[in-house]
């Protein structure tokens, strides 16, 4: 069943305004593989015209919007992985799905600093790094990153606070290394 | 949420993300048009879940005609407990009339009609077990005087030759007699 004209017209608005937080939430979703973010959100998209996801108004539309992004972005990974194992024969694709970051990388110019960060990041598990997007990448509460990612709370409390504990101990070893080379570059003999 | 040192940091890294991202970002009119374009396509014609539905209902109708043919009581039970059936109810039921004397009165008159009614039943019983006795008699006879449509093909003239045995004293030429071209020679 198709939701009527009237709200498809107000969904599209509501959805153009959030439409750069939901890409960017896609593509944290996706590890940052902005082909299948765009793949995704398109299936977001043809859910909510279809009316296979309907907003009830039990949250703020952004989480709401947020949890749909999330468990669509899971379906279609699954889906890869299977259509993947499906052509095994074929290894190029299954390196593609292994390291979509790697590819991205090459895509947009990023600083260093940027890179690693991106690369700690990535070595988080999933559920801190949603936790650490959701709140300082979308500015959402605890509570509201909580809810997108359907735990409570104090799951996502616990998740947010060792995200960031690892992401700070990942980012102190980057810069002490940093240190370190920029020491050799500035003073080779005093090694 | 208080922000404090590195949580600054943190922030900032997301913030130049978000700013990368944003110039990365599709716009919305192409994806939601591509989204409705989607939409419109037609479905698969053929779905793998309704093919399977639809064998298990066949495979399911398939094996519930099987079990109904062979769970259907066999006809040859029936002929049995129709022979049977007349000699086990004819006593009861003259039994339970005579024996019960309540509903009978003293009245000659409907005594005689009870009596007649007995009777009457009795006679019926006698005559369904005289009818089923002689039908089974009857194919007893049947049965007995069948034969084999080859039977014709086991029997030939010179039976009585090998079953008659020869005379002690008789020589060879009388022997040869048994023979029935000799036999013709001699009479000659």
């Amino acid at each position: 069943m198709k939701i009527e004209p009237m709200e498809i017209a107000d969904f599209k608005a509501e959805l153009e305004r959030l439409h750069g937080c939901s890409f960017g939430w896609a593509l944290s979703c996706c590890r940052r593989d902005a082909t299948e973010a765009e793949e995704v959100l398109q299936t977001v998209y043809l859910k909510i015209f279809e009316g296979k996801a309907r907003y009830r108004g039990e949250s703020s539309l952004k989480t709401w919007l947020f949890a749909v992004i999330r468990k669509t972005a899971a379906t279609e990974y699954r889906r890869r992985l299977l259509r993947s194992l499906r052509l095994a024969a074929d290894t190029s694709e299954v390196n593609d799905l292994a390291a979509p970051f790697e590819n991205q990388t090459a895509s947009f110019e990023r600083s260093e600093v940027q890179m690693h960060f991106q690369g700690a990041l990535k070595t988080l598990p999933r559920r801190q790094r949603e936790a650490l997007h959701l709140v300082f990448y979308e500015d959402l509460s605890l509570r509201e990153a909580a809810d997108v990612m359907g735990v409570s709370i104090g799951s996502a409390r616990q998740h947010y606070e060792r995200g960031k504990k690892k992401l700070r101990e990942s980012l102190t070893r980057m810069e002490m290394g940093y240190g370190n080379n920029w020491g050799r570059q500035e003073n080779p003999s005093a090694v | 949420m208080e922000i404090i040192g590195d949580d600054k940091k943190i922030r900032a890294l997301f913030s130049e993300a978000k700013l990368a991202d944003a110039q990365t970002t599709p716009s919305f009119t192409s994806q939601w048009h591509r989204a409705q374009s989607r939409a419109h396509r037609p479905g698969r014609a053929f779905k793998l879940s309704l093919a399977a539905v639809t064998a298990l209902l066949v495979c399911a109708l398939i094996s519930l005609a099987v079990w109904s043919q062979y769970s259907q009581p066999r006809p040859t039970y029936s002929a049995v407990a129709d022979l049977r059936a007349p000699e086990s109810s004819k006593p009861a039921r003259v039994d339970n009339v005579a024996v019960d004397p309540a509903p009978v009165s003293s009245d000659p008159t409907v005594q005689r009609r009870v009596r007649s009614r007995v009777n009457r039943s009795a006679t019926q019983a006698n005559a369904a077990l005289i009818a089923s006795r002689g039908k089974s008699t009857t194919e007893a006879t049947t049965i007995d005087t069948w034969q084999s449509p080859t039977s014709a093909l086991l029997t030939s003239q010179t039976d009585g030759l090998f079953k008659s045995l020869p005379q002690l004293n008789e020589n060879a030429n009388e022997l040869k007699s048994f023979l029935p071209g000799r036999a013709n020679e001699k009479e000659k």
